[in-house]
């Protein structure tokens, strides 16, 4: 079974790398860059030979890549399996072996790659507390599954010094409690090293974002989909700063030539968490009925300051506590804002993805406080991963809906 | 210079046809069945017969409904949120939630002081709430659509339905009938369901309706039931077009004589 | 509910791993809101739909004012759900003062030290909020009281058990609400009178002893419904049943607070606490339980939409039935209402196991 996700992600290496070498200048190549890497990440983890980690969402992803650990959050597969098609036999399974359907189906697909061998067997797993608990569920559910050692990373719920401190030492615990599950070391010039790339990654990451933030638009609204999120995987390596240069290179162009996503843009829109994870026909017909395109995604920006690398604890540990998708309603609701204003959108899009409760849980609030600065969100009510939910007619309805209403209101900016 | 609207709903097909002054010539309703292009081109052909006009004289013609985008020669596709909101603003401009309660979904819809939309709510992935619902419902009760509507005519007190799933709520409903519960107390334990469900889409559009004028469209509004539970549980009072079906299509032949001007 | 006393002054709370002594020992009365009365119809506006019905009615009776007078309300961002209740409670209830406890996900060390530290910054906020200032004998006086509560929560546990508490179940069941919502005084004469007051004979019945486990379960009806398809509940794990109340012992030179806090974390673990060194551990804890009681099945009632237990359930059936036990899994809204229609299962149920 392992051999077919092998075989995908060796099957999109493979054509990336014959794209970029055929035709390698031209505007898509940043997205490309960072496919192909992610492709890579994939064949790593699913390589059978490499050290492989299954983590949470908001785990420091520098340290483990500083030991050379193929490190990953575990709804990567999930977004995998939705991607490429195959992954209703995967919740099909997950279901019949008694995971609810009413659960998140990121984690239901990880549980029903576990049952039917196609997750790889880890050598350490390290839970983050936050975004969600059902993320902890899950890596609880396969340290069992795999037999293997669990770490738990608390990412504190307030904003006392005392918890950037004693996350800061969870953090040293967890890196000596990998290293020695997985028989590696520690090297303090590498972990600089690592540091010193976050850091690199971070600052043109800024640039990125900052050059996106244009009116109209450079970015398509598939350019840096979910780059928020899976670009922290590569931090502490040169991938993720050769990503980040080549996207910083591309706006700039785009920049300076005067190219737009769209020849008319009417409509700029925000997307709150993540992409729908599957193929559908949303982003081109959004653009094509209404001059829409989605500016800004919620975890797009950079939220942290740079990472002391002689002594990084406490700035990792700032990281991770500062994510706005692991804090409490509030100091995200005021991240949306910030990002709808300098961004000024007309209208957010929340997926709220089936049993997610960690976001959609918070939709009321959201809603409130986005109207409150005169900016509509639209509740999508989608699944992200599970295929058999979608209904093409209800979210074309929604989604419909949604943006007529905005083409007849004024921009909230004017 | 005439307008047509055409409303593709899982139950029924809607069309109404109006003038270059927007006043409604005829309309026609046939149910949607399996096959929607045949029933699409009855209703069309329906409503042009009872206006008396040829095919011919149509200006243009906006689409409305899940088979909006099956409809040939088409000004434009709007969804149905827009269509009932602008159907409504025509029928009751006081209007300032509406309640349009459709075949497979029910939506909350509260207008601007323009009478635009400005915050909509629609039900989720279940039946309950919906025609469906309320047909499923009738089945169980072996009463057909009109009868449920006066069903609970002489209920005390109702019981309270343990159910919204629409399959077990029929269970529940056969089961309640099995147990010899008056048949006018299921029926109003269904309309309050019903209602309550609808109330709490209200509240994520308007935690107020104080003060708000209430109108309801779509075909269950012929249902007096579902109604009168859905007054009691808002505490307001609903105002009814007198052709609740076919708001959907005459606000669709609306958008369709603006968008021509627009475009001429 | 607790009494119109004017000298009582009211904490809230709402999930069973908040510090309780701690708040005695400040001077206030925690009183537990429960998810009791209608379906939620308001909450939907602030939260979303698929949250658990526990933190929906609980916003509900927030927004209806369905609550007693409150210094302020203590959360712990035990779970998603009731992290999302104390982001609402703000602005349903801008006038409330709020404390979000961050309670650790796992048991170890590190758990324990960052707890501790929580529990002095909740006794700071307690006396700011106009409490005393929390002392190691104030807490060891209320833990010795705390304690006095739960024996007697636990000796009516056992008459219960036995068939010698008169209403059994749902007996127990009220008297474990009226000591999670009235000061401990009143909770504690409540208790003794109705240990001494509610002793039958052992009623002899044939009833089929069942474990009923899961989480937020307070409506005493639906205990009564339980027992009369035919089950004897012989022992519980609840968030609203037995596992609520946590018996701490302070040892004399100790640091309370690092004492509490393990006590807090080593009490029987609801679902969203992880215990490393065994995960899921609580499936094996739950046979041992279920086995000690001489239970023949077990019943699990969890709450639509409940993330922690719904993801630990696959382990805990697989360890049930490693070992034979059956189990019956039963999702619910906290009341009577949903579990009516699930009579048949129930009763199906204890009859397979007759």
């Amino acid at each position: 079974m392992m051999n077919t996700m092998r075989e995908y992600f060796a099957g999109i290496v493979n054509s990336l790398e014959h794209k970029l070498e055929v035709d390698p200048v031209q505007t898509r190549t940043a997205r490309r860059k960072y496919a192909l890497e992610t492709a890579r990440l994939g064949q790593r983890l699913y390589s059978g030979t490499e050290r492989v980690a299954w983590c949470g969402v908001a785990a420091p992803f520098d340290l483990l890549n500083a030991l050379d650990i193929s490190s990953c959050f575990v709804e990567f597969v999930g977004a995998n399996l939705a991607g490429s098609g195959m992954v209703s036999t995967f919740l099909d399974r997950a279901e019949s072996q008694g995971w609810a359907p009413d659960s998140c189906a990121y984690h239901r697909a990880v549980m029903g790659a576990a049952l039917r061998g196609m997750m790889p067997e880890p050598d350490v797993l390290v839970a983050t507390s936050a975004p969600c608990s059902a993320g902890v569920a899950t890596l609880e559910n396969l340290a069992r599954h795999f037999g293997k050692d669990l770490f738990v990373l608390h990412v504190p719920q307030t904003d006392s010094p005392e918890a950037v401190a004693l996350l800061a030492q969870q953090i040293k615990e967890m890196i000596r409690f990998v290293a020695q599950r997985t028989g590696t070391t520690v090297e303090p010039a590498r972990l600089r090293e690592a540091m010193l790339l976050s850091n690199q990654a971070r600052e043109l990451l800024v640039q990125v974002y900052h050059l996106a933030n244009r009116v109209p638009s450079p970015v398509s609204s598939n350019d840096l989909r979910d780059l928020g999120i899976v670009l922290p995987l590569f931090f502490g390596t040169q991938a993720a700063v050769d990503i980040a240069r080549g996207y910083r290179d591309e706006l700039l162009r785009r920049v300076d030539t005067g190219e737009r996503a769209l020849p008319r843009e009417r409509i700029r829109l925000m997307w709150i968490q993540n992409r729908i994870q599957f193929r559908t026909s949303i982003e081109r017909t959004i653009a094509h009925e209404f001059g829409a395109v989605i500016v800004i995604d919620e975890l797009n920006d950079v939220t942290w300051e740079p990472v002391d690398p002689d002594d990084p604890w406490e700035g990792l540990a700032r990281r991770m506590s500062g994510m706005p998708l692991c804090a409490p309603a509030e100091q995200r609701i005021r991240h949306l804002r910030n990002l709808a204003r300098s961004h000024r959108v007309d209208g957010v899009i929340h997926p709220c993805h089936w049993g997610c409760r960690q976001s959609l849980g918070a939709r009321g609030l959201i809603q409130q406080g986005l109207g409150e600065i005169g900016v509509p969100m639209l509740d999508l009510a989608v699944d992200c991963i599970d295929t058999r939910a979608f209904s093409a007619g209800q979210v074309r309805t929604r989604m419909g809906a949604f943006l007529e209403m905005l083409a007849q209101r004024p921009s909230p900016w004017s | 210079m005439y307008y047509l609207g055409l409303d593709i709903g899982s139950l029924s097909c809607d069309a109404v046809i109006i003038d270059g002054e927007g006043t409604i010539l005829a309309w026609a309703v046939v149910p949607t069945g399996a096959r929607n292009r045949r029933s699409l081109a009855r209703v069309r052909a329906q409503a042009l017969e009872n206006a008396g006009l040829p095919a011919d004289s149509v200006e243009a013609t906006v689409s409305t409904g899940y088979g909006r985008d099956r409809v040939d020669g088409r000004l434009a596709a709007v969804t149905e949120i827009t269509c009932h909101a602008r159907g409504i603003r025509a029928l009751l401009p006081q209007t300032r939630l509406l309640i349009d309660i459709g075949g497979q979904d029910s939506k909350v819809i509260r207008l601007g002081p323009d009478g635009r939309v400005a915050e909509f709510a629609m039900n989720d992935k279940c039946a309950a709430g919906t025609g469906r619902f309320l047909e499923a419902m009738s089945r169980a009760l072996e009463v057909d659509l009109e009868t449920l509507s006066d069903l609970d005519m002489g209920a005390r007190s109702g019981l309270t339905l343990s159910s919204m799933c629409t399959v077990f709520a029929e269970s529940e409903v056969i089961s309640l009938l099995a147990e010899g519960v008056e048949i006018s107390e299921i029926a109003l334990g269904l309309n309050r369901a019903v209602a309550q469900r609808l109330r709490a889409m209200v509240r994520r559009v308007a935690p107020d309706v104080a003060g708000l004028p209430v109108s309801m469209s779509g075909g269950v509004a012929y249902n007096g039931g579902v109604v009168r539970a859905l007054e009691a549980a808002l505490g307001s009072a609903i105002s009814i077009p007198e052709k609740p079906d076919i708001v959907g299509a005459l606000g669709a032949a609306l958008i369709a004589r603006e968008r021509s001007r627009q475009v001429r | 509910m607790p009494g119109n006393s004017k000298s009582r002054r009211y904490i809230g709370w709402a999930c069973a791993y908040t510090p309780l002594v701690l708040m005695d020992a400040a001077g206030f009365s925690p009183c537990r809101v429960l998810p009791m009365g209608n379906p939620p119809d308001q909450a939907g506006r602030l939260l979303h739909e698929t949250l658990c019905p526990h933190v929906k009615i609980l916003l509900d009776r927030a927004m209806s004012a369905d609550l007693p007078p409150l210094e302020g309300m203590v959360f712990t961002t035990s779970c998603d759900a009731m992290r999302r209740l104390a982001d609402a409670w703000k602005p349903a209830r801008p006038q409330d003062r709020v404390f979000l406890l961050d309670l650790p996900t796992d048991r170890g060390d590190w758990a324990r030290r960052y707890l501790a530290s929580e529990l002095r910054r909740l006794a700071d906020a307690l006396a700011l909020w106009g409490g005393e200032q929390v002392t190691g004998q104030r807490l060891r006086r209320s833990a010795r009281q705390r304690a006095e509560l739960g024996s007697l929560l636990h000796e009516l546990a056992r008459l219960r058990a036995t068939g010698r508490l008169h209403g059994s179940a749902a007996v127990l069941q009220r008297l474990n609400n009226q000591a999670a919502t009235l000061p401990l005084e009143e909770a504690t004469d409540v208790l003794r009178s109705a240990a001494a007051e509610l002793r039958q004979e052992p009623d002899g019945g044939t009833d089929v002893p069942i474990y009923l486990f899961g989480n937020v379960l307070p409506d005493p009806d639906t205990f009564a419904l339980i027992e009369d398809c035919g089950a004897r509940i012989v022992d519980d794990d609840l968030c609203t049943g037995s596992r609520w109340l946590t018996t701490t012992h302070f040892s004399a030179a100790g640091d309370a607070f690092q004492e509490l806090a393990a006590a807090l974390l080593h009490r029987p673990p609801c679902a969203r606490t992880v215990t490393c060194s065994e995960p899921v551990a609580m499936a094996r804890e739950l046979v041992r339980r279920a086995r000690a009681c001489g239970a023949r099945g077990v019943v699990c009632h969890t709450l639509k939409f409940c993330d922690p237990y719904l993801a630990r359930l696959p382990a805990i059936r697989q360890a049930l039935r490693d070992e034979g036990v059956p189990l019956l899994v039963i999702e619910g809204d906290c009341s009577l209402r949903t579990l009516g229609q699930q009579r048949t299962r129930i009763q199906a149920f204890v009859e397979m196991l007759v």
